[in-house]
């Protein structure tokens, strides 16, 4: 590989410089909603959410878990409801250009998801059986289920699958996980 | 910011804007630009596609409908560089055909100019700016001067993909970018790392913070952000712009006059402030005697094809546009069954999330399949990007929606639609992506799309009034001081990505205005 570290007659490589740009970001760390630990630590510690109810942080928890095994230990939910209470969201969904607040975007999927578990086994969707909740987004990932009243179904899958690998792959730490090498320009203040 | 009367006024501190605002401001004259968004430095531009998101458009929502809308979002820039902050820089240039489509296949329009027009700017541009590439492998390249820089490097996926467009009989090039492959212009190589979506802070790719903006500001052009400009005001006759109307960081409406303005924000903002510009004497919209405003918005249209391949793809090195470029079937041949050119982007670097990330690739994939098929994907995954033409079309237009947003400006509204040619070109491709895929060895081959992938037209340039909204300087018909800059202005889409000809029609831009500056201001 080319390589030219050397920055004019600086004396000082493209490393170093970067380095030093972000080591100055750090002291820059935006803080979480439940202050500097991961949305990992977040989860573990059941830390309350603050834009979603309890009953929404633990169904989205465990579509995050269908979707991507162990993206509800890595704090989807908690991700998710931190990034909905800042001005300037990280989240996905930015990107579907969803014509209403994020905020009512999870509420009206989450609650469809509630709704359509309860009608059809009797209880939400986080107390459904694994069977039953793997059946549920085979379904939703295709179309909308009758009566379903949120999003349009198959986009609410792809978001929140997005938002599933976003914290369990799409950091330095996730990359790790794949092997693959994070080789940052210039590394973020935070991971999220 | 002083509210002075200047000498330009630049709305947009993009592509367009920057390089304007570099060559006016060096020019002598005083400059102001005005951006929307937030203000940007290198130091902001973090390696994350989370943290890319924030370089993404976040202003007002637009209204994008039609059987197949446009995707304005991750495209969008918001903030200092505007989109080509986090442009890919792949820098093609148009082909000569791209100009004569309706004289030479009488479907879409002419340009007012012609390839041989603009072939020194694209030259000028490439010196000035820094291109790496080789002229001599782009068979399909119209004529021009070298490349002032080497190819970038190539890697494990672009050298699997490439085996099967030669198996094909299909020819190669490395691919065309602003990014350094050696030290230029004082700006470093770059380190493959793939990071293009989210802003290079490295200054190896050809950002605007890295030539014209920095240029610009040297020269002592002003960059006021949070410059949300909603109007340009006129003298009551109505034939001369007087000043720009936009609301500060406080939302407090503003006055900034000047002699000469330029629109430069995008092809969708652009018509949607001439539209709201309209008084008692143009009802229609300033510089829309035409009633041209806001029709033949295109886009290009464009789908990946992926590959699995046995062997490490390495896709995590390299650049995001691609390592590779095939343009066999740019050529408009009716023989071909539909109207329209394409090309292969080949081997863009890869990251595991986001819109364009591995996770994407099997979008039905969930569960342990989606970790098992991450797992194989992050290494031996292959992929190349298609690009089609969009033909223009006048009912693929922006309006004024009747929302509106904060400052009770009306969001833009815009209807489209891809043509028969461009779906036809797109499925042939697709299946070409699939076919290649296999040859090159992939035990297994998909494609997905289609996509929009950059925003142009809403504000064509012509010969003359009645089919056109401005010349071939961006100067509008009807304003003589009111310029629109930007792929806005492109009358057709050719099938390449638009940077390279947005630098190159701004600079010819900027000669003009240094040269009737006196008629002009």
């Amino acid at each position: 590989m080319s390589s030219a570290e050397d920055l004019g007659n600086s004396g000082i490589t493209r490393r170093q410089l970067l380095g030093q740009m972000g080591a100055g970001l750090m002291t820059l760390t935006v803080s979480t909603t439940w202050g500097e630990i991961t949305p990992a630590e977040a989860h573990a510690k059941a830390v309350p959410f603050n834009k979603l109810t309890a009953l929404e942080g633990a169904s989205l928890e465990a579509l995050g878990n269908v979707l991507l095994p162990g993206a509800g230990e890595a704090g989807i939910a908690h991700y998710v409801d931190d990034q909905l209470g800042r001005q300037d969201s990280l989240l996905f969904l930015k990107y579907m250009e969803y014509p209403a607040p994020q905020l009512d975007f999870y509420r009206a999927g989450l609650g469809s998801l509630i709704a359509l578990s309860q009608a059809r086994h009797g209880s939400p969707f986080a107390s459904a059986t694994g069977e039953q909740r793997v059946a549920l987004v085979k379904e939703i990932s295709q179309k909308n289920p009758e009566g379903w009243n949120g999003p349009p179904a198959p986009l609410f899958y792809f978001v929140v699958r997005n938002d599933a690998v976003d914290v369990y792959y799409g950091t330095e730490e996730g990359f790790k996980r794949l092997q693959i090498p994070y080789m940052p320009h210039l590394p973020p203040p935070t991971p999220w | 910011m002083s509210h002075e009367k200047v000498d330009a006024v630049i709305v947009g501190s993009g592509a367009s804007g920057s390089l304007l605002a570099a060559k006016l401001a060096l020019a002598g004259k005083r400059v102001l630009v005005l951006e929307a968004g937030p203000e940007r430095t290198m130091g902001d531009l973090y390696s994350s596609q989370l943290w890319a998101r924030r370089l993404k458009w976040s202003g007002p929502r637009i209204e994008s409908v039609g059987k197949h809308p446009i995707n304005v979002v991750f495209g969008h820039g918001w903030g200092t560089g505007g989109s080509a902050l986090h442009h890919y820089a792949c820098w093609f240039r148009l082909h000569p055909e791209d100009f004569q489509m309706q004289s030479k296949f009488g479907e879409g329009l002419d340009w007012p100019i012609s390839y041989e027009t603009l072939r020194p700017f694209y030259d000028r541009i490439q010196k000035e700016v820094g291109v790496s590439g080789d002229a001599g492998q782009e068979v399909w390249r119209p004529p021009g001067e070298p490349y002032p820089m080497p190819p970038l490097d190539t890697f494990a996926q672009a050298h699997l993909i490439a085996r099967g467009f030669k198996k094909l009989g299909l020819r190669t090039a490395p691919l065309p970018m602003a990014i350094n492959s050696v030290p230029y212009n004082g700006r470093p190589p770059c380190a493959y790392e793939g990071w293009c979506d989210a802003g290079c802070p490295l200054l190896a790719l050809a950002n605007p913070l890295a030539v014209y903006l920095t240029q610009a500001r040297d020269a002592h052009a002003e960059v006021a952000h949070h410059a949300y400009v909603t109007r340009v005001l006129t003298n009551e006759k109505g034939d001369r712009a007087t000043a720009v109307e936009y609301f500060d960081a406080q939302g407090k409406r503003q006055v900034q006059e000047a002699s000469l303005i330029i629109l430069a924000s995008s092809a969708l903002q652009n018509p949607r402030i001439l539209l709201n510009s309209a008084t008692s004497r143009q009802t229609s919209g300033l510089a829309n005697s035409s009633g041209a405003v806001g029709k033949y918005m295109m886009t290009h249209i464009a789908g990946n094809a992926f590959g699995l391949f046995t062997e490490p793809t390495e896709n995590y090195r390299g650049v995001t546009g691609g390592q590779l470029v095939c343009q066999e079937n740019y050529a408009k041949d009716s023989r071909k069954g539909y109207l329209g050119s394409s090309q292969w982007l080949i081997a863009n670097a890869l990251k595991p999330n986001d819109l364009l990330g591995i996770g994407n690739a099997r979008p039905d994939l969930f569960g342990d399949a989606l970790h098992k098929f991450l797992a194989t994907a992050s290494q031996h995954l292959a992929t190349m990007t298609f690009v089609g033409e969009n033909q223009p079309k006048a009912q693929n237009r922006l309006v004024l929606s009747s929302r509106k947003d904060s400052f009770g400006f009306p969001l833009a509204h815009i209807t489209h639609e891809f043509s028969a040619d461009d779906l036809m070109c797109f499925e042939t491709g697709m299946r070409q992506g699939e076919t290649i895929m296999k040859a090159a060895g992939a035990y297994e081959a998909w494609s997905n799309g289609p996509v929009s992938m950059h925003d142009l037209g809403g504000t064509v340039m012509g010969s003359n009034a009645p089919t056109s909204v401005v010349n071939s300087y961006g100067q509008t018909h009807d304003v003589s001081n009111l310029f629109v800059a930007g792929p806005g202005i492109f009358p057709t889409s050719g099938a390449v990505n638009p940077t390279f000809t947005i630098h190159a029609v701004t600079l010819r831009a900027a000669d003009y205005i240094q040269e009737h500056w006196s008629s002009l201001s």
